[in-house]
């Protein structure tokens, strides 16, 4: 994900497009994540404990993607004046590492006098299956 | 003339759901060449939204909007269309227990008509009910098309359609603004009222369509000519 200078209200529009950006999760990087937030359950480790409950291998935390999904929507930000708000998810699948993932988002809603913007986000996998859906906030300053 | 309708959505009056009605249909009209819809029918999870007046959004976008209901039963959840002050004093809409067979009959006896929707999903779909309890009688029409669908969900609902020889209709099932009109339902006549909608539901004269970008596609006896 390329880093951008710095994105301004003025120049935000309905319909505008986040990525698509491409992304694979190794297990090491999935592991650490889930070990620097305290999360020991084999399934987010280990493939045969994730098997052992029934899962395919081990699987990447729901944290992980929402956090995909913020730096989506920062990283589109910039360097700018506008702040990441609120972000909420839906986890409809699982998230498998080793796996192509895509990072999608489109602006779909501002509102003038609040210099505020929606999004939609979602990861979608290489079936183009929806995993993980959202709505994120974004929230401009009275003048940028 | 034909009339292509969403029927199968969520605003945000419904509590899992975020998406303002005016950002679903300004939406719709940047979006009209890829999903030319008519309008849309908003079905708010166990309830109906009666106080919502929708008249100036639909004059600025020119998109039409309906109200229905989607509602939890002991078979899946089912579209009401046609919901109206007799239906809901039978019906307890906030109900997560309905008696389905008792809605199908009752909802059709007081003039509106009920869709299972996405009856391939589990737990809340048909198909895994019809797998323990008898099939239900006087189904109207299934959701064969749901654009929230995952993997294979469409797919059974598809056998069921075929077993039962059920009529089909679709929609997106949206709950994000930017997944509006992914499925949805292609009329034969002009549909611009709930009640003309009640109508053609019963009537038959109406296909599901597939807008997304992804739809699967259907076998093709020949190879694809080059650059097609």
């Amino acid at each position: 994900m390329s880093a951008n200078t710095g994105r301004h209200f003025d120049s935000v529009a309905v319909g505008e497009s986040l990525g698509p950006h491409e992304i694979v999760i190794e297990k090491p990087r999935a592991r650490a994540f889930a070990a620097a937030c305290g999360m020991d359950s084999g399934r987010f480790h280990d493939d045969e404990a994730a098997r052992a409950e029934g899962l395919p291998g081990m699987i990447i935390p729901g944290n992980f993607s929402l956090g995909l999904l913020s730096k989506l929507v920062t990283d589109w930000l910039g360097a700018g004046p506008g702040r990441l708000t609120r972000i909420g998810t839906t986890y409809r699948a699982i998230v498998l590492p080793e796996r192509r993932l895509t990072l999608h988002g489109f602006v779909t809603h501002i509102e003038r006098e609040a210099r505020s913007v929606e999004i939609d986000v979602w990861i979608e996998n290489e079936e183009a299956e929806r995993l993980v859906i959202g709505t994120a906030s974004v929230a401009f300053p009275p003048t940028d | 003339m034909a009339t292509i309708i969403d029927l199968h959505s969520h605003s945000e009056a419904s509590d899992d759901s975020r998406a303002p009605v005016g950002a679903y249909l300004n939406w719709i009209k940047l979006r009209r060449a890829e999903r030319p819809l008519d309008g849309i029918v908003l079905t708010e999870h166990r309830q109906y939204n009666r106080a919502a007046d929708y008249r100036a959004l639909e004059d600025q976008f020119d998109v039409m909007v309906l109200r229905a209901s989607e509602v939890e039963t002991d078979y899946g959840h089912m579209l009401v269309f046609g919901v109206n002050d007799d239906i809901l004093r039978r019906f307890d809409f906030s109900n997560v227990r309905l008696p389905a067979q008792e809605v199908i009959d009752g909802v059709a006896e007081l003039g509106g008509v009920v869709v299972p929707c996405h009856p391939g999903r589990p737990t809340v779909g048909l198909c895994e009910h019809y797998e323990t309890k008898p099939p239900l009688e006087n189904v109207t029409a299934v959701e064969l098309l749901n654009g929230g669908s995952r993997k294979g969900e469409n797919e059974r609902a598809a056998a069921l359609v075929d077993r039962y020889g059920y009529r089909a209709i679709g929609g997106s099932d949206s709950h994000m603004v930017s997944l509006i009109g992914l499925c949805a339902t292609r009329f034969d006549a002009d549909v611009r009222t709930i009640d003309e909608l009640v109508r053609e539901l019963k009537s038959g004269r109406y296909e599901p369509v597939d807008f997304r970008p992804n739809r699967p596609r259907p076998r093709r006896a020949a190879p694809e000519m080059a650059g097609t």
